[in-house]
């Protein structure tokens, strides 16, 4: 006799609902097959700013979007399409080892202006790049800096210098300088900081040396390629499933630093989804400089002086896992409205938050691959062709692809194929116990 | 037992801040608040009383951010052994030995602490770094080890129950051992103690030994309440220990500070940052309101030390 357990109700109900709804998401997914994911983001990326000038009929969100001048980090952020038509897949990309975390990585972006492996430009010449970066403390970093290497490890008259600059913008200058002084044949770098990293790379162009800007940006148009990342795709990926989820509720916010890059345009581009849904209601608001503990303890103290918090937004993983964590020690996760699990949306995709996600704790996460560096490499490498007459230069804004949102199940949310942990292929970091 | 004038300006403080929160903050004076707080300061506490040992011997020590972070990655090595006594034994090991390493440059070469501690807290993040390969461990499946951060016995919290007996051994070690009298003749007058007879290397490098320990222990109930234990972790914490401990009435000149000043001190902390944080504050505001919360409570000693020179 067949049992009928809940589990098997639901799941019952569940394909009831699936074939109910099956033209909808028929639609939908062939929406998403039509175009890549990094144009169904792009369009709603404009479509929520535009809607966004008009201002947002949420007072709660408009205050803090106001006063945090989330519209000027926004309006100055490049939207844009692929270098030479690229379409990334899910899949896409090498495996390999991380030259410094000792990790297997899966690279997805290595096909992107893919270089043949080899000798490259000029065989008969050694050629010397300059990778400049902070944070071999930190996995998300680490994993940039093996990408890397790992491309340069292809070419074998390519010679790469990694530098760790731990988080000092001034030991990134002397550091860049010295390359000059050297006359490197190329350099890029993670600036940690938009500003201060702008003189040093007019200075390296101004010496006829290509330099490429990873993920963060300068002020100066004089740099070769800027690679741009996908904030915009991560934070607008949270509104989205949360108001897919969810019509309202109480909401706190565990940010990293006021006026950051990440902090900003996730959180911007986050309010510029959920603007317009009367029920959400900010009662906390965080900064934590992307420390863990310090997250902990924000969720610790917002958990004690709220019992009516319904979702917890976080600009990043470390954010997410840590109130995640909070909210286990002080017995909270399902004490959401009518008992339900409190709503949490992250960024980035470390195994640990992947193992998170699969199990259910943590609703949803928006992707931003570490994996950049090779792609920095193969940029300095074809300016460094293009000063020689061996190649045309390539574009100087490279914006990387939009990455869809992974849940813990398959959804389509306005028409964004939403991938499960399982599917994703790119996490980082190390494996948890 | 007396109560000092400066104990008793950071018990007003503590009073103070109690009664604001009470009024302004519903939910901050519960038991179950109080049980976060105590959570939350658990670990700057413990690592506190070991800075305070180093000021009251005339010295500081800047490494303890580098110690923690080294000490765990040291300890996380020998996670696969699944052996909590292992791996926090190893941690313990490190930070004791890395004290050591403190107390003997400073004292034996002579290099002044500050210079010391400064330059071994960069090598000790580098190197936690370079041990590591950069990631962090996380020790999901050391049950004992998480216990250690997130169990609880008679429902008060295990690093709660470390802290207060920590602070009852402290207590008696800084007051009723020959020890403690050498320690505070050390940090007093240095000179006066060695001619007195007192091994004033000994009583260094036993006070840097005390604070490593002391650090890799606060490391050790951090990273079990996080389950997470990471090259890079502990930023800052050289400061936080540093203002509690002359907030706790420690001059860095040496010669005096106290384990329950510190404790009073490192509740203020505490205290300080829940109550901000359940009152919406912003969190860089949060730092100035502390800071100034510091001085203010620091400057009548101060004062008080200038008129009695």
């Amino acid at each position: 006799m067949t049992e009928l357990s809940r589990r098997s109700l639901l799941k019952a109900s569940g394909c009831a609902l699936a074939a109910a709804t099956s033209p909808l998401i028929f639609n939908q997914t062939a929406q998403a097959q039509e175009k890549g994911v990094h144009e169904i983001i792009n369009d709603l990326i404009r479509k929520y700013a535009t809607e966004a000038k008009d201002g947002f009929s949420n007072e709660s969100v408009a205050a803090l979007y106001e006063k945090d001048g989330f519209a000027d980090f926004l309006a100055d952020y490049p939207i844009g399409d692929l270098a030479g038509g690229y379409k990334w897949e899910i899949g896409a990309g090498a495996e390999f080892t991380g030259q410094y975390s000792k990790l297997p990585i899966k690279a997805p972006f290595t096909d992107y202006i893919p270089l043949p492996e080899g000798q490259v430009l000029n065989p008969e010449k050694k050629y010397r790049i300059g990778f400049a970066f902070h944070g071999f403390n930190h996995p998300w970093l680490v994993a940039l800096a093996d990408t890397g290497a790992w491309e340069a490890l292809r070419h074998s008259n390519i010679e790469i210098e990694v530098i760790d600059c731990e988080y000092d913008d001034n030991k990134m200058t002397q550091i860049i300088d010295n390359w000059i002084a050297q006359e490197f044949d190329g350099i890029t770098l993670w600036p940690l900081r938009e500003a201060p990293m702008t003189p040093v790379v007019e200075r390296a162009a101004d010496a006829g040396i290509p330099i490429v800007t990873i993920d963060r940006r300068t002020l100066t148009p004089k740099v070769s390629s800027e690679i741009v990342g996908n904030f915009y795709a991560n934070g607008l990926q949270e509104g989205l499933y949360l108001k897919h989820v969810l019509q309202g509720g109480n909401m706190i916010l565990n940010r990293k630093s006021l006026g950051g890059t990440a902090d900003a345009i996730r959180t911007g581009s986050f309010f510029q989804a959920i603007g317009n849904v009367p029920g959400f209601n900010i009662i906390g608001n965080y900064h934590d400089d992307s420390d863990r503990a310090r997250a902990f303890r924000n969720t610790a103290d917002a958990l004690q002086a709220f019992d009516n918090i319904a979702i917890s937004f976080n600009t990043g993983g470390e954010e997410a896992l840590a109130a995640l964590d909070a909210m286990r020690e002080a017995k909270r996760l399902y004490t959401g409205p009518d008992g339900k699990k409190i709503v949490i949306l992250s960024n980035d995709e470390p195994h640990e938050l992947m193992e998170e996600l699969r199990e259910g704790n943590i609703d949803m996460t928006a992707p931003y691959t570490p994996f950049l560096g090779d792609l920095a490499v193969r940029l300095v490498i074809l300016h460094i062709g293009a000063k020689e007459g061996l190649n045309e230069a390539p574009d100087k804004l490279i914006m990387t692809p939009n990455l869809p949102m992974i849940t813990k199940e398959p959804m389509v949310i306005e028409g964004i194929q939403t991938l499960t942990s399982d599917q994703w292929p790119y996490p980082y970091g190390p494996k948890t116990g | 037992m007396n109560i000092s004038t400066g104990d008793l300006a950071r018990i007003v403080s503590i009073l103070l801040i109690i009664l604001v929160g009470f009024l302004f903050a519903p939910r901050f004076a519960t038991f179950e608040n109080i049980r976060v707080i105590l959570l939350s300061v658990a670990g700057l506490g413990i690592v506190t009383y070991g800075m305070t040992v180093v000021v009251i011997s005339g010295e500081i020590d800047l490494s303890v951010a580098g110690t923690a972070a080294l000490a765990g990655i040291v300890g996380a090595l020998v996670i696969d052994t699944n052996s909590t006594f292992l791996v926090v034994g190893l941690t313990l090991a490190t930070g004791a030995a890395i004290g050591f390493a403190n107390g003997f440059l400073s004292t034996v070469f002579g290099i002044p602490s500050l210079i010391v501690t400064l330059a071994m807290l960069q090598i000790l993040r580098s190197l936690a770094s370079i041990v590591s390969n950069g990631q962090a461990f996380h020790p999901d499946s050391l049950v004992g080890f998480l216990w250690l951060g997130r169990g609880i016995l008679f429902g008060i919290p295990i690093s709660v129950i470390t802290l207060i007996l920590i602070t009852i051994a402290m207590i008696l070690f800084t007051r009723r051992t020959v020890y403690s009298r050498r320690l505070y003749a050390t940090g007093g007058g240095i000179r006066a103690a060695h001619l007195s007879g007192v091994n004033t290397v000994r009583v260094k490098i036993t006070a840097f030994v005390i604070c490593g320990v002391t650090a890799s222990l606060a490391g050790i109930f951090e990273s079990a309440r996080l389950s997470y234990i990471e090259p890079g972790a502990y930023v800052g914490m050289e400061l936080e220990a540093l203002a509690a401990t002359v907030l706790g009435g420690a001059a860095l000149a040496g010669g005096s500070g106290s384990i329950q000043g510190a404790l009073l001190a490192t509740l203020i902390i505490g205290l300080m940052q829940n109550l901000l944080n359940q009152l919406g504050v912003n969190f860089y505001l949060q730092q100035v309101v502390t800071a100034l919360v510091i001085l203010a409570v620091v400057l009548p000693g101060i004062r008080k030390r200038d008129i009695a020179k």
